[in-house]
C-alpha cells in the first residue's frame, strides 16, 4: 500500500517537476539561463520580454532564474562557487568589482552593441577598463516631496537649486510643529548614497583609491544634519525610523506621514501609488557654499555574462535584445530604471506611468549637475551595513560621533581591503 | 561526547550469557547485529553518501581563505585565531545567542509543557484549542513575521497601545537596541507548538491503566502528576531540551527576517549563524563561516554532552527499569 | 516545593469549585488564545483590505472589504498559484512518507538493537544536526550539481529517503525508548523476529510519534524556502514558499495585499494535515493500550 503511493507520487513528482532538463533541449534549441531579482511585477514583464525574445530567435531558449532580492546573492554565489552560473546575470553595482575583480564575469567589450547607449553611464559597468557589466537603466538618488502637505502646513516649497541642509531641517522642523504629532517633516536613511552626496558637495569622494575617502569631519557632520532633524523633531527619533526601515511601502511618505525623503527616483512610482497623493522630485539640499549638488547617475542594475559560459553569442544576443530593442523597451519600460538607450527611450517615451514621466523630466532637467558614478571597490557590499549599523550607534547614543566616525573609517576600511 | 544513556542496557540480563562470556560472539548477538545494520542501510547510506562529504568539505574550507568565486588557499589555524583574537562581532553574536539560548529555551518548554498537560484531556473543545495554539508556529519562518511582530511591538503597535492604557507610553521594542533581543525570545516562546505537539504526544504514550492503578490506591492529580506524568515524560522533556538547545543555537531565519538580514539594531539581535551567513555570503570569507560553524559545532556538541551526561540522573526509559 | 500534604489539601478544597474551574478554564484558554492569535488575525484582516490601506490603515477592522488580493494573488505570478500549491505539495508528500519510512527504521535500530560502534553512530547521527547548513549548502550544491540533479526534485527528496532529517531518528528513538522491553519480549516469546516485532510491536505503538513526524516533515517542507529555492530555480518548478517572497520586493514596490492572501491560502493544507494529523498524535498507548 505504502509502496503503491510512493511510485504514485514518484511518478506524478516526474510530471510536475520534468522540465528540469539542462543544455540543449529538444529540437537543438540552446538554452540560456537568466537570472534576476525583483518583484511579481518585475518577474511578469521580464517573462514577457524573454517570450518576446524567443519569437525573434527561435533556436534561443531563455530559462529565467527569479529570486527574491535578500537571497539572489546567496544563490547566486553558491552558483558561480559550484562552477553552475547562470549565464546571464543580474548584479548591481556594489558586486560588481567582486564578482569581475575575481574573474567570474566575462569582458563585453565590443561584444554588444553600445552605440546608442548613453556613453556617461557605461564606465559604470567597467572595472580595469574592461567593460563587465551594462547598465539596465539609470536612477539618481534624490528628494521626494508631498507638495500638498508641506502646503497645509503653511510652508513653501524652497528653490531647490540654492537651499542648504540648514533650511531643509528647519523646514522639516516647521511642517513637524503643526503636523500636530502625526506629520513629520522628514525622514531619513543612513544609505551610502546619502553620505556620496554630502560628501561630493565638500569635494570628498565616497571610495578613493580602493578606500574610503570621507573625512572623519564630513561623517561627523552628515551624522550631525541627521541628529538636528531629530532633536528638532522634524524627523521621528533612530528607533521609530529603524522601525518603518528602509522598505517604500512603510516609508513615512508612502503612508502621508511624512513630507519629505531621501530616494532613489526610481521609487517615485512605488511612493506614489502608496500615499495615493502627488509626489514630487526635487535636489538635494547643498552645503553651505557648495558648487556642486554631488548628486549622481546610478545604473539601477547590471547585466552581466558568465565567464565560463559555454554560449556566450546568445547570451550577448539576449543582453543586446534587452537593452537596444524598442520591442523589449516596451515592455519592461522603467522596471530597471530609465533605459539609457536614446532611441529606445524615446520609443517608449509616452507609455511610461505618469510617475516615471515626472522621473524623466527631473532626470533631464538635472542631467547637466549629475555626475556619472564609478564601481565601488571590492566590499562595498558590506557598505550599506557597516554605515547602517554605526549610523545607529550614534543615533542611539551608545557611542559618541567621534568615536562613531573612528569605527565606521576603520571598519570600512577593513571591509575594502578584503 | 558520551551516549551512554542511549546505548541500550544488557536489557533482560537473566536471557543472556554473563558479561564476560559476551566476547565469544553469540550467533544470536551476531545476528542482531547485522539486523541493525539492515534497518540503518538507508541512513548509512544517507550518511556517507550525502550528509559526511559537504561536513568534511566545510571542516577543510575552515582552514582555508576561500571567497566562492576563486579557489580555497590554505591558512593553517588563521580563521581560528582571528576569530577570538580581533573579531568584535564575533564575540557579539556569541553573547547574543548565548542569552537568547538561556533564556528563551526553559521559557518555551515550560510554556509548551504546561500548555500540553492543558489541553490534554479534560475538556471539550481541545482539539479546537489545541490547532488554534499550534497556528502561530505554523507562520514561524514566514516572511510576513516581520511585519505581524510590528503591528505587536512596533511603536503604534498592539502592545503600547495596551501600555497606553495605563498611561506609560512605550518604546519600538523591536527596534530599541535594548529591548529588541527581547522580542525576539518572545517570538520563539510564541512559536511554541513544536515542542508542544511533541509533549502531547508524549503524554498519550503513558499507558491509562497506570493512572488507574494510581487512583485506586487514592493519589491524588498532583500526586499523579508528580509520580507518574513527570517520569514518564522524561524522555521526551530530554528530547525536547537537546533539540531546542541545538535548534536554538542555530536560530537564523527569526532575526533574519525581524532585522532584515542584519542583526540589528547596532547588532542587539545579530545571532551567531546570521552572523556567520554575513560572513560567508556578504563578505565573501566562506573559510571563516566555516571555522566559525565548526567552532558552534564544538559548543553545541559539548552542551549535549553535558545534556547527556546528566540525562542518567533524571531521565526514565521505559525500557531500562 | 510542593509537599504530598500540599497536593493533598489542593484535592481537599477541589470539589468546591468544581463547576466553575470549567468556564474560568475556556474563558482563559479563548482569552489567550486571542492574544496568541492577534498576529494572525491582523494578517487575516489585511488581506481583505484594499491594498493600499494596509499600512495606511493599520487596526484590524477593514473600513472595505474586498477579495481583490485573493483574485489578484492568484494569478499573479507566471502560473497560477494553484500550480506552485501542486509543486509543494508533490515534495512535501514524498518527504513525509520518506522520513515514515526512513526514521522509524533507523530509529528501531537505535532504539532497541545492540552492534558494534553503536555510541560512535548515534553520536555521528546527532552531530550531523550540529553544524549550520549555511556552511554545507555549498559543497551541497557542488555534489547535487555533479549528480545533475539541479531543477530536479531529487535533491530534496532523495536525502529524506536516507534518513537525513536525524531530528526524526532521535524523536523516534525517544519514544520507542518509553515502550517498556516487556512488549518486545512477550513478542519474542511468541516467536515474532525483528521486523514482525518492528511492525506488529513497535510501529502501531508511536503511533503519536509517527504522527508528529508526519506533521513536522509535513510543515518543514512546505515552509522550506531555503532549500528549495536553491535547487529548484526554473520558474515552472517553483514552490509555495518561493512563490510567496515573489510578492516581496525589498528595494521596489512589495505587493503585501497578496502576499497575506496567498500566505493565508497556503496555510489551508498544512492547518488541514495538522487537523487531520491530530487524530493519530493522541491515539498512542494510552488509547491502544497494553495488549
Amino acid at each position: 500500500m505504502k509502496r503503491i503511493l510512493a511510485v504514485a507520487l514518484l511518478a506524478a513528482a516526474v510530471t510536475a517537476c520534468g522540465s528540469g532538463d539542462d543544455g540543449e533541449s529538444a529540437g537543438g534549441k540552446t538554452k540560456i539561463t537568466f537570472s534576476y531579482w525583483g518583484s511579481d511585477a518585475r518577474q511578469k514583464l521580464t517573462e514577457e520580454a524573454i517570450k518576446k525574445f524567443e519569437q525573434k530567435n527561435p533556436a534561443i531558449d531563455v530559462e529565467g532564474d527569479f529570486s527574491d532580492w535578500d537571497s539572489y546573492y546567496e544563490k547566486l554565489a553558491t552558483k558561480v562557487a559550484a562552477g553552475d552560473a547562470p549565464d546571464v546575470m543580474t548584479i548591481e553595482i556594489r558586486g560588481l568589482a567582486e564578482y569581475a575583480g575575481r574573474g567570474a564575469l566575462a569582458d563585453l567589450s565590443g561584444k554588444v552593441d553600445t552605440a546608442d547607449l548613453d556613453a556617461s553611464v557605461l564606465p559604470a559597468g567597467q572595472v580595469d577598463g574592461k567593460q563587465y557589466a551594462l547598465p539596465t537603466g539609470v536612477n539618481s538618488f534624490s528628494l521626494v516631496v508631498n507638495k500638498s502637505t508641506i502646503e497645509k502646513a503653511g510652508q513653501k516649497l524652497p528653490d531647490d537649486a540654492s537651499w542648504t541642509w540648514d533650511d531643509f531641517v528647519s523646514l522639516a522642523q516647521q511642517i513637524s510643529e503643526k503636523g500636530g504629532g502625526t506629520i513629520y517633516g522628514a525622514e531619513y536613511n543612513y544609505n551610502p548614497a546619502f553620505l556620496q552626496i554630502f560628501a561630493a558637495q565638500r569635494g570628498e569622494k565616497l571610495y578613493d583609491n580602493g578606500k574610503i575617502g570621507v573625512s572623519a569631519q564630513t561623517v561627523k557632520d552628515w551624522w550631525a544634519v541627521i541628529h538636528k532633524l531629530i532633536e528638532t523633531k522634524g524627523a521621528p527619533d533612530a528607533a521609530k525610523m529603524a522601525e518603518v526601515g528602509t522598505k517604500v511601502d512603510q516609508a513615512l511618505l508612502a503612508t502621508n506621514t511624512g513630507a519629505m525623503g531621501l530616494w532613489w527616483s526610481n521609487q517615485l512610482g512605488a511612493l506614489t501609488k502608496g500615499s495615493g497623493q502627488e509626489l514630487d522630485l526635487m535636489r538635494v539640499p547643498k552645503a553651505q557654499g557648495a558648487t556642486t549638488s554631488g548628486m549622481f547617475l546610478q545604473p539601477a542594475m547590471h547585466y552581466a555574462i558568465s565567464a565560463k559560459t559555454e554560449h556566450s553569442a546568445e547570451a550577448q544576443k539576449f543582453i543586446d535584445f534587452m537593452l537596444n530593442d524598442p520591442e523589449a523597451g516596451a515592455i519592461v519600460l522603467s522596471d530597471r530604471g530609465l533605459p539609457i538607450n536614446s532611441k529606445v527611450l524615446a520609443a517608449i517615451k509616452d507609455k511610461l506611468p505618469p510617475a516615471d514621466q515626472k522621473v524623466l523630466a527631473f532626470m533631464d532637467s538635472v542631467k547637466s549637475e549629475l555626475v556619472p558614478t564609478v564601481v565601488p571597490p571590492k566590499g562595498a557590499m558590506q557598505m550599506e551595513d557597516i554605515l547602517k549599523r554605526n549610523s545607529e550607534e550614534v543615533m542611539f547614543g551608545k557611542t559618541t560621533p567621534d568615536a562613531g566616525a573612528q569605527k565606521f573609517l576603520q571598519e570600512a576600511n577593513a571591509a575594502l581591503a578584503g | 561526547m558520551t551516549t551512554d544513556s542511549v546505548a541500550v542496557e544488557p536489557r533482560a540480563a537473566q536471557l543472556r550469557p554473563p558479561a564476560h562470556r559476551r566476547e565469544k560472539k553469540q550467533p544470536w548477538k551476531r545476528r542482531e547485529a547485522r539486523t541493525a545494520y539492515v534497518f540503518l542501510a538507508p541512513w548509512f547510506l544517507g550518511l556517507f553518501a550525502i550528509t559526511i562529504g559537504p561536513i568534511l568539505a566545510s571542516l577543510y574550507l575552515s582552514f582555508t581563505e576561500y571567497n566562492l568565486l576563486e579557489d580555497p588557499k590554505w591558512v593553517g589555524w588563521a580563521n581560528y585565531a582571528e576569530m577570538f583574537t580581533e573579531d568584535d562581532r564575533f564575540l557579539t553574536s556569541l553573547k547574543v545567542t548565548t542569552i537568547y539560548v538561556v533564556v528563551s529555551v526553559p521559557m518555551q518548554l515550560a510554556f509548551a509543557l504546561a500548555l500540553a498537560l492543558a489541553l490534554d484531556r479534560g475538556l471539550c473543545g481541545l482539539p479546537i484549542y489545541r490547532s488554534i495554539y499550534y497556528l502561530p508556529s505554523l507562520l514561524g519562518g514566514s516572511v510576513a513575521i516581520s511585519i505581524l511582530w510590528r503591528k505587536i511591538f512596533g511603536t503604534d503597535g498592539l502592545v503600547n497601545s495596551v501600555l497606553a492604557i495605563f498611561g506609560i507610553q512605550g518604546p519600538g521594542w523591536v527596534t530599541d537596541p535594548d529591548t529588541a533581543l527581547g522580542t525576539l525570545i518572545l517570538l520563539h516562546v510564541w512559536t511554541f507548538g513544536a515542542p508542544m505537539v511533541i509533549f502531547l504526544a508524549g503524554l498519550r504514550q503513558i499507558p491509562q491503566s497506570y493512572y488507574e492503578a494510581a487512583a485506586v490506591d487514592g493519589a491524588g492529580r498532583f500526586r499523579q502528576f508528580r509520580s507518574i506524568t513527570l517520569p514518564l515524560l522524561t524522555p521526551i522533556i530530554f528530547f525536547n531540551l537537546v533539540l531546542e538547545v541545538i535548534k536554538s543555537f542555530q536560530s537564523f531565519t527569526q532575526s533574519f527576517i525581524v532585522s532584515n538580514g542584519t542583526g540589528g539594531p547596532v547588532d542587539s539581535t545579530l545571532f551567531y549563524t546570521l552572523y556567520l551567513y554575513l560572513k560567508g555570503f556578504k563578505s565573501f570569507e566562506m573559510g571563516y563561516a566555516a571555522a566559525m560553524a565548526w567552532v558552534l559545532l564544538v559548543i553545541i556538541a559539548g552542551l549535549t554532552g553535558v545534556n547527556f551526561l546528566m540525562s542518567k540522573y533524571w531521565v526514565f526509559y521505559g525500557d531500562t527499569k | 516545593m510542593a509537599t504530598p500534604s500540599n497536593a493533598v489539601r489542593g484535592k481537599a478544597a477541589f470539589p468546591l469549585f468544581r463547576p466553575a474551574p470549567r468556564l474560568v478554564k475556556h474563558l482563559l484558554l479563548i482569552a489567550f488564545g486571542l492574544v496568541m492569535l492577534y498576529p494572525l488575525l491582523w494578517m487575516v484582516s489585511s488581506s481583505f483590505k484594499p491594498e493600499e490601506l494596509i499600512f495606511r490603515e493599520p487596526g484590524l477592522w477593514p473600513s472595505q472589504v474586498t477579495l481583490d488580493n485573493y483574485t489578484e494573488g492568484w494569478v499573479a505570478l507566471k502560473h497560477s498559484f494553484g500550480y506552485y500549491l501542486w509543486n509543494s505539495a508533490v515534495i512535501t508528500a514524498l518527504s513525509v512518507v520518506a522520513n515514515l519510512v526512513a526514521c522509524s527504521l533507523a530509529a528501531y535500530a537505535f532504539a532497541r538493537l545492540d552492534f558494534p560502534l553503536k555510541k560512535v553512530w548515534f553520536a555521528v547521527m546527532l552531530g550531523s544536526i550540529m553544524l549550520p547548513h549555511h556552511v554545507t549548502v555549498v559543497p551541497q550544491y557542488i555534489m547535487f550539481a555533479k549528480f545533475e540533479w539541479i531543477n530536479t526534485i531529487w535533491p530534496l527528496v532523495v536525502p529524506k529517503f536516507l534518513a537525513t532529517d536525524a531530528f526524526f531518528i532521535f524523536l523516534m528513538v525517544q519514544f520507542i525508548r518509553t515502550l517498556p522491553r516487556e512488549l518486545d519480549e512477550a513478542a519474542a516469546i511468541d516467536g515474532a523476529g525483528y521486523w514482525k516485532t518492528f511492525f506488529r510491536v513497535i510501529i502501531p505503538l508511536c503511533m503519536p510519534a509517527l504522527a508528529t513526524t508526519g506533521i513536522f516533515t509535513f510543515i518543514w517542507t512546505w515552509n522550506d524556502f531555503f532549500s528549495q529555492n536553491l535547487y529548484l530555480t526554473n520558474s515552472d518548478n517553483l514552490t509555495v514558499p518561493v512563490a510567496l517572497r515573489q510578492f516581496l520586493d525589498s528595494s521596489g514596490e512589495s505587493s503585501w495585499g497578496p502576499m497575506f492572501a496567498m500566505s493565508i491560502v497556503s496555510l489551508g493544507p498544512i492547518f488541514g494535515f495538522f487537523l487531520a494529523g491530530q487524530k493519530y498524535l493522541i491515539r498512542g498507548m494510552a488509547t491502544t493500550g497494553l495488549k
